[in-house]
């Protein structure tokens, strides 16, 4: 993987991670409403995933995948926009957090309805096949949604419509407070997937951020080639609770031990040596400006509020 | 599908069997699987598939075999679909054709009238032809839309209506009642199956087809009430669930000093659809009880 490249991931990664221990602060000040959630030792996911996508492509996150906006161009203003709920941001003050998609980025904003963002990209997907286009939806998939039907009906269109559509499985152990072995007998998402749907499917280290890029490229490269669906299953933990205001307590220790030493940034950052110190820099730098140029952003104006609820009003 | 290459068909059992009523019959033969394209039993996905094919700029056109079984993508239809344009500026053309309507002993699961559901769901648009013409000017209309449309067709009057098929060109637009049959002594307001069971009022009574449920024409229902001072709401949907109770709601708000009597609701009571012939019979408004209710609410 050329140098570029893998600063970039590296870039990507530490900008999620920044924006966090940002949006964190501010909410503990009382300067974000609503809830909080992270994406703390899921960044390489986020990251390689937005990154292998080439420009044409769509992709519909989930609320631990802040990189993948980026890579796909949403600025850190823009994010901080949505969090603070500012009358200019993605979402205008309408929706907060992570549920925000920018449609001039291909993204898709985020529903909290587990599994509707699959069937959803599947459509998207049918879509570029109908029109012969070489592009490509990508979702996200957590062990919550696979208890959701719309995962299965989604699932199983892209493979009988055979789409290019891939699906990440984020496999960070727990869904709110319930371990995926509550959620489900047979935890390997990408050996049910491969053997339910015929969906190839790998599943991987989700630390590691330059296997999950070369792996999620491959498969996004084999759906752009005609070849259907595909998914990839990254296996990581959970840093945090599932938001602000859960400690995660119920996480053994000894679960917690078995991750200890696999922080994706800092496993990627060993091996990029001095060019990651002026990376951090220009991170710092970029989460600043984004920050206030977002704070300086106008309020919603209440006035507007039914403005929008029809695209052809009656 | 002749006239935009976006249009595409999404539905159980569309394809060369033509759909559970007949409706796509010979589309398949014309269009081909591309665009006519049989989905597994999976209501909740292909809906899903329809908004994210909207997302990227096409017009999937979706059919629910029953009107009963919009339970099941109700998610995607409220929550997706209906609320993506407000938070995100994504605009989600779909149309969503669901046969609905009784007398046809469907019974509790394949004859109810659920447009209640939708009906005052912001982002959402709700239709429902009464006539031929309508049928195919509101499908025009609903397909070229930019927004999510429930478009319910009376199973019914698949059979019971017959004649010439409409020009090319025939629009109707949404958002627009149409007055019927004018009249002096009374206004219905109906929809659907419930225009032909006024029109068959010898009454001089005004019919008003408010053939878009929602968001509905509160001027033409104004504007007609206030001529006869009086108001019949007749629905097939059960006397709590459907619009009628918007109606009343905007009558007593905005025409009380109008009316000479107080509106009536002609409608099925609130229970499913019931199966056996005697109690669909029983439940169903019919021209007796419709005659009954026009000559009480006349005699107020």
């Amino acid at each position: 993987m050329p140098t570029d490249a893998r600063l970039e991931l590296f870039r990507l990664m530490l900008l999620q991670r920044t924006f966090e221990e940002r949006t964190s602060a501010l909410y503990r000040q009382g300067r974000i409403s609503g809830s909080l959630y992270d994406g703390l030792g899921q960044e390489a996911v986020a990251a390689a995933a937005g990154l292998a996508l080439e420009d044409g492509d769509v992709v519909a996150p989930l609320n631990r995948e802040l990189a993948t906006h980026f890579a796909r161009g949403v600025t850190v203003a823009d994010a901080f926009r949505n969090f603070l709920g500012r009358g200019d941001g993605p979402t205008f003050g309408r929706d907060g957090n992570m549920h925000f998609g920018v449609p001039a980025r291909g993204v898709f904003p985020l529903v909290s309805m587990l599994g509707n963002l699959c069937p959803v990209v599947v459509g998207a997907a049918l879509a570029f096949k109908r029109r012969g286009e070489p592009r490509v939806a990508l979702t996200f998939l957590g062990e919550g949604a696979f208890s959701v039907g719309d995962t299965h009906e989604g699932l199983n269109l892209a493979a009988v419509w055979h789409v290019p559509a891939v699906f990440i499985l984020q496999s960070n152990g727990y869904s709110y407070s319930t371990p995926s072995s509550g959620q489900m007998v047979n935890t390997n998402l990408a050996e049910r997937i491969q053997g339910g749907w015929s969906i190839p499917a790998v599943r991987i280290d989700g630390t590691d951020a330059l296997l999950a890029f070369e792996t999620i490229k491959a498969a996004v490269e084999s759906a752009r080639a005609g070849e259907g669906p595909q998914a990839v299953e990254c296996v990581t933990l959970r840093g945090h609770g599932h938001a602000a205001h859960d400690d995660a307590s119920y996480v053994p220790a000894e679960l917690r031990e078995t991750f200890a030493g696999r922080d994706p940034i800092e496993r990627l950052e060993a091996q990029l040596g001095s060019e990651a110190d002026a990376v951090r820099r220009s991170v710092v730098e970029e989460i600043a400006a984004g920050l206030a140029e977002a704070e300086a952003s106008p309020a919603p104006d209440p006035a507007a509020m039914e403005h929008g609820v029809y695209a052809q009003p009656l | 599908m002749r006239s935009d290459e976006r249009v595409f068909l999404l539905g159980e059992d569309i394809g060369h069997f033509g759909g559970a009523f007949g409706v796509t019959a010979g589309l398949y033969e014309e269009f081909g699987a591309g665009r006519v394209i049989d989905t597994p039993i999976a209501e909740e996905g292909f809906v899903g598939a329809a908004i994210g094919a909207a997302w990227q700029g096409e017009r999937p056109v979706v059919e629910l075999q029953f009107a009963d079984f919009a339970s099941c993508p109700f998610d995607m239809i409220v929550n997706v679909a209906a609320k993506t344009h407000w938070r995100s500026g994504i605009a989600v053309p779909i149309v969503i054709r669901a046969p609905n309507g009784g007398g046809v002993r469907g019974g509790p699961f394949h004859a109810s009238s659920p447009e209640g559901w939708f009906i005052g769901v912001p982002g959402l648009k709700v239709v429902c032809p009464g006539t031929i013409e309508d049928a195919y000017g509101l499908l025009r209309s609903a397909i070229e839309d930019d927004d999510p449309v429930m478009f319910f067709e009376h199973k019914g009057l698949y059979r019971r209506l017959k004649g010439a098929k409409p020009r090319e060109e025939t629009r109707t637009p949404l958002g627009r009642a149409r007055i019927a049959k004018s009249g002096s002594a009374a206004t219905v307001i109906t929809y659907g199956a419930g225009v032909e069971l006024a029109l068959g009022l010898e009454h001089d009574v005004e019919v008003l087809d408010l053939r878009t449920l929602w968001p509905f024409d509160r001027e033409a229902v104004l504007e007609s009430v206030g001529r006869t001072s009086r108001a019949l709401v007749l629905q097939e949907a059960p006397r709590s669930a459907g619009v009628a109770g918007h109606i009343l709601a905007l009558l007593a708000a905005e025409a009380f000093e109008l009316l000479d009597a107080p509106p009536a609701v002609l409608a099925p009571p609130d229970t499913p659809v019931p199966f056996a012939p005697e109690l669909e019979d029983a439940y169903l408004p019919s021209a007796a009880t419709l005659t009954c209710a026009i000559e009480d609410l006349l005699a107020y």
